[in-house]
């Protein structure tokens, strides 16, 4: 018998594909209309959020004879309230761009199922506890994904789709084939089961080893990033924000969870992922910087911002639990304030490429005085982007700073500085491009109010979840470092 | 017998550059496949190899190809030029995967900790590793996306051929080659759609541009 509170968070998780399957059927006019069906989703995880820090969900699926373990910890449940978040965001916004991108109307109705099935799967991903309802999450999120890129069907649209798909499904292959490393030498799919009889032998390594480069490939994580850039260049504006801000990390999550359980003492094969993370920001923040085009800027800025997420490894595996602990909450921090971040960036930037009819940077000539909101909206979520404070990412970044020097890891503290550095130069060179008034004039579309609403309320709350870090940050502390 | 068939097929179709015979070949394939899990007695696995490996997937890469009359027509050759020393960065992850797989293996058998259970086939662990070199191989080498499509659906049947080997016919084994047929059928239909979409907007079967080196 199912507890209320199962019931509930099974409720929400599916809710988002029946919602999407209704809006394919017939799509939203209003964004009144998005906001009132999906903002109960976050009312309920927020019901849930302290039934999940005492550890009270969790259970198992049974399906002819295989059972399917799943549970709602503190992280999960907070990263399910962000995704919930970052959805109703990107579907109000979606809303918008029909009536300013005039889509065909077939077309956009088929975003709403595959918005569904990504919530759903991200959803899965979060709770999962169990490689085979992991493998089931992480495949129906990439095929969704690549479904959403595909919408525009421009040439270099399917390009970019055809390159992500095969990337992913080899990914997957690569993944799969660790997952049955794992079942044939410990004999069971279950996380905790798996945990308990683990030893860090030949075949462990190398199982872990085939799951790292699935899930690298898959989280754009450099050198693996390059199907990332030319798929957002081509893609919707709305379904960019829904893939930067969240698609990306939740590759990222399993890696670290299951490294976590498995190998938790690996330090080398933790540095260097560190090192892959470092690479990262630098090599995302030089491409970023030379960028051409706006979108470019931005997905250029993701692959940078991943990186940063990627010293989390270094600095838990063999290090001391002040040190992990501070490096534990600025991760979870540093994702929350960059995915809502860098959904307001995108759309921003999709709002002054709409209003333009540009896309390359010089095109953004005159937009200070004609769209200053946008550029604004642009500007604040650099703030976090930035790490400036009060911003998420400057909590985010001080507790990495931290924990890099009480571990002694001098070399992260040199990459956050510069990482820093290039972020704001790129960001400057997009406000210096928009401040250029001597070009010709151009015809600026106006767009829906609600357009500029939404990613300016998406920046503002990744500054403001900096002046309130201290909530979920002692959720995360209840649950501590697994 | 049926691992040498099955190794046989997939040389068959990952190398015949006449495209409808190279998909027909992957069909007897998965055909194959589903028998292999007849065998091990797991028939309701049989019938869905046989219907969304063999009759779904199948029939969306064939249709890649097009009837007769239909316009555009993909080429029905592969007539892309491989050259040497193409794509370094992919062989190196073939090489690195491949090696990854067979030194656990070697690492896996000798510990004796193998939970091997009484039915299982004892060429399928080979055979699966076979099928996966050359899956592993004609995706790096092949520019061709359809055989691409086909080396990564084939690769795919080597790691499931690996995984039914390793731990037996269990139920998780049979939800994770459930799951990973379903993506395959999926991400093999979105490939085919994409690819005659790519091909009527600028005549071109592989990922990089026209003219492009």
């Amino acid at each position: 018998m199912m507890s209320a509170a199962n019931l509930l968070l099974w409720l929400a998780l599916v809710a988002p594909l029946l919602l999407g399957l209704l809006a394919w059927w017939r799509p939203p006019r209003h964004m009144r209309g998005v906001a009132l069906a999906g903002g109960v989703l976050p009312l309920a995880t927020l019901w849930l959020l302290p039934r999940a820090g005492e550890g009270a969900l969790h259970g198992s699926l049974s399906l002819a004879g295989l059972s399917l373990h799943w549970r709602l910890d503190a992280l999960s449940a907070l990263l399910l309230l962000l995704t919930q978040l970052v959805l109703l965001a990107s579907a109000a916004y979606a809303v918008g761009h029909r009536r300013a991108a005039l889509p065909p109307e077939a077309t956009h109705a088929r975003f709403w199922p595959l918005l569904g099935g990504l919530v759903l799967a991200l959803g899965l991903i979060w709770v999962a506890a169990d490689l085979l309802l992991l493998y089931a999450g992480l495949e129906l999120m990439g095929l969704c994904a690549v479904g959403m890129m595909l919408l525009p069907g421009k040439a270099e649209a399917i390009r970019a789709g055809l390159r992500y798909l095969l990337y992913a499904l080899v990914g997957s292959l690569a993944w799969l084939l660790g997952v049955t490393l794992l079942l044939g030498a410990w004999g069971t799919l279950e996380l905790a089961g798996l945990a308990a009889v683990v030893e860090p032998d030949v075949t462990t390594r190398i199982a872990m080893a085939l799951l790292t480069g699935g899930l690298l490939l898959k989280a754009a994580i450099f050198p693996l990033h390059g199907w990332l850039v030319p798929v957002h260049s081509s893609a919707w504006t709305p379904v960019s924000a829904m893939h930067g801000a969240l698609v990306v990390k939740a590759s990222f999550f399993i890696l670290i969870t299951l490294w976590r359980l498995l190998l938790p003492e690996a330090e080398t094969a933790a540095g260097a992922l560190g090192l892959l993370g470092g690479s990262a920001v630098l090599w995302g923040g030089l491409k970023a910087w030379r960028a051409d085009s706006l979108k470019q800027v931005v997905a250029w800025s993701t692959v940078g911002q991943l990186g940063y997420l990627m010293l989390l490894f270094p600095l838990l595996a063999g290090t001391a639990a002040s040190v992990a602990t501070l490096a534990w909450q600025a991760t979870w921090l540093q994702l929350a304030g960059h995915a809502l971040a860098k959904a307001a960036m995108f759309m921003a930037a999709g709002n002054l490429m709409l209003s333009t009819g540009a896309s390359r940077l010089s095109g953004l000539a005159g937009t200070s005085r004609r769209l200053p909101l946008s550029l604004m909206t642009f500007g604040i979520a650099a703030v976090t982007l930035m790490g400036l404070p009060p911003s998420a990412g400057f909590t985010a970044k001080w507790l990495l700073m931290q924990a890099s020097l009480q571990s002694g890891q001098w070399l992260w503290v040199v990459v956050l500085v510069l990482g820093t550095l290039l972020t704001a130069a790129y960001v400057f060179r997009v406000l210096r491009c928009s401040f250029v008034e001597e070009a010709p004039r151009h015809d600026f579309q106006t767009l829906p109010r609600g357009m500029d609403l939404v990613p300016l309320l998406l920046a503002l709350a990744a500054v403001g979840l900096g002046l309130v870090a201290e909530w979920p940050l002692s959720l995360l502390r209840q649950g501590g470092v697994p | 017998m049926t691992s040498i068939t099955l190794i046989l097929l997939a040389l068959l179709c990952l190398i015949d550059r006449h495209l409808r015979r190279a998909c027909l070949a992957f069909i007897v394939f998965a055909l194959v496949m589903s028998y292999t899990w007849w065998q091990l007695s797991v028939p309701w696995l049989a019938v869905v190899e046989a219907l969304l490996g063999a009759l779904l997937t199948g029939t969306a890469l064939l249709h890649a190809l097009g009837r007769a009359g239909d316009v555009p027509r993909l080429p029905q050759r592969d007539a892309t030029k491989q050259r040497v020393g193409e794509a370094p960065a992919r062989w190196f992850a073939a090489l690195a995967w491949l090696s990854l797989a067979g030194l656990a293996l070697v690492g896996l058998l000798r510990s004796g900790r193998l939970p091997l259970e009484g039915d299982a086939d004892p060429t399928l662990m080979p055979a699966g590793l076979l099928v996966m070199a050359l899956g592993l191989w004609a995706f790096s080498h092949h520019r061709h996306l359809l055989r691409r499509l086909l080396a990564f659906n084939v690769l795919g049947s080597g790691v499931f051929l690996l995984l039914a080997g390793l731990a037996g016919p269990g139920p998780q084994v049979q939800g994770l080659i459930l799951v990973g047929l379903a993506v395959a059928l999926v991400g093999s239909v979105l490939g085919v759609m994409l690819l005659r979409r790519l091909y009527a907007l600028e005549g071109s079967v592989t990922l990089e541009p026209e003219g492009d080196p």
